[in-house]
């Protein structure tokens, strides 16, 4: 099963991802950068869902970071965030950014089958 | 800086991305229902968030009306209020992982204040515990005496440390508007702005002790006298 990891500082946020994608995925929750980037040194996701807005270091400097590890570079990172995202990120693996208040759920599950889709082939 | 030009209070930004957050929970859960074989469960974080969403509304209606004299100063019992906030919280502080313990140690059983007003501090003390609070430590709702006769009502988490900078100014009572105390990283600020609010209108005193392993924000209030509500 391939491994989804969630980070959003809401804890109602990452539950949601669990009851969207847990059937179907093996999904990790964290709600900080910190966490999420301690965990890579051990599981590297096949996907990655990443808010913008979290306690300690942001979703951008998660990016970064994941930037800088070899094996983490090519995660494809799926952005989901409340705040407005108009920067290209597309450099930082960023392959889709949503807007908490616009997005689907079928939006993101494509996504999220898409993203993993490509990793596999 | 676009918010000046327009002559939008920064204030008013912070409670509407604020409100936004609930608000786009519940269309996600109003959208997945279609791939929900527990439509129930979903039911219950809906009901659960929308509740938080309306509080927050309902806690800035007060915030405005406060000059109205409709919130009078009655005896209270702290640990009652603290008892109905837990229980209100308990499905999302469930639905976040987190959970809450109390600590009652009071000898003082009545405070003067406004029992609307105190669950509305204690309850947006509770949130900002459990969005900072880790999830092997609970959160603790404590009640205890202090020297020179109060009575301290707060919330402990055993979340990241606050800056110093911020600890003194609410220590200094600069409590103007949520983003001036936007206490930690991802923190508006808002449900503490309201908390001082509140406080402020009770003759209170905010505080916040700041501990190795988190922050206990509290309100120290007058005993009341009167025993009849016990």
């Amino acid at each position: 099963m391939s491994v989804v990891f969630a980070v959003d500082d809401d804890g109602e946020w990452l539950g949601y991802y669990e009851r969207l994608l847990g059937e179907s995925y093996d999904v990790e929750l964290f709600q900080d950068g910190v966490a999420v980037m301690e965990r890579t040194a051990e599981v590297v996701p096949d996907v990655m869902i990443l808010d913008v807005l979290l306690t300690g270091p942001t979703g951008f400097s998660v990016l970064n970071e994941m930037q800088s590890h070899e094996d983490l570079a090519s995660v494809p990172v799926i952005v989901v965030s409340g705040v407005s995202v108009k920067e290209d990120l597309t450099e930082y693996g960023v392959v889709k950014v949503f807007d908490k208040g616009e997005m689907r759920p079928e939006e993101l599950l494509g996504a999220v089958r898409a993203c993993d889709g490509q990793r596999k082939n | 800086m676009e918010s000046e030009v327009l002559g939008v209070d920064s204030g008013v930004i912070t409670v509407a991305h604020e409100l936004k957050a609930p608000l786009c929970l519940l269309r996600q859960f109003a959208l997945s229902l279609e791939f929900e074989r527990d439509i129930s469960k979903v039911s219950e974080r809906m009901v659960a968030t929308s509740e938080r969403a309306l509080r927050q509304v309902n806690d800035l209606v007060k915030v405005a009306r406060l000059a109205d004299a409709l919130f009078e100063m009655e005896p209270v019992n702290p640990r009652r209020v603290c008892d109905e906030v837990i229980v209100e919280l308990d499905s999302l502080f469930r639905f976040n992982r987190r959970s809450v313990r109390v600590d009652y140690r009071n000898r003082e059983r009545l405070v003067v204040g406004n029992r609307d007003l105190l669950y509305s501090v204690i309850y947006n003390f509770c949130l900002n515990a459990m969005n900072y609070g880790g999830e092997e430590l609970p959160s603790e709702v404590f009640v205890r005496d202090v020297r020179g006769g109060g009575v301290r009502v707060g919330v402990r988490d055993f979340g990241p440390a606050i800056p110093a900078k911020t600890w003194r100014e609410i220590k200094d009572g600069f409590v103007k508007k949520p983003t001036e105390i936007a206490m930690r990283p991802g923190s508006s600020g808002l449900g503490l702005y309201i908390a001082a609010k509140f406080i402020g209108h009770m003759r209170g005193r905010f505080g916040l002790v700041r501990h190795r392993d988190g922050t206990s924000f509290y309100v120290d209030l007058l005993p009341s006298r009167q025993m009849s509500l016990l």
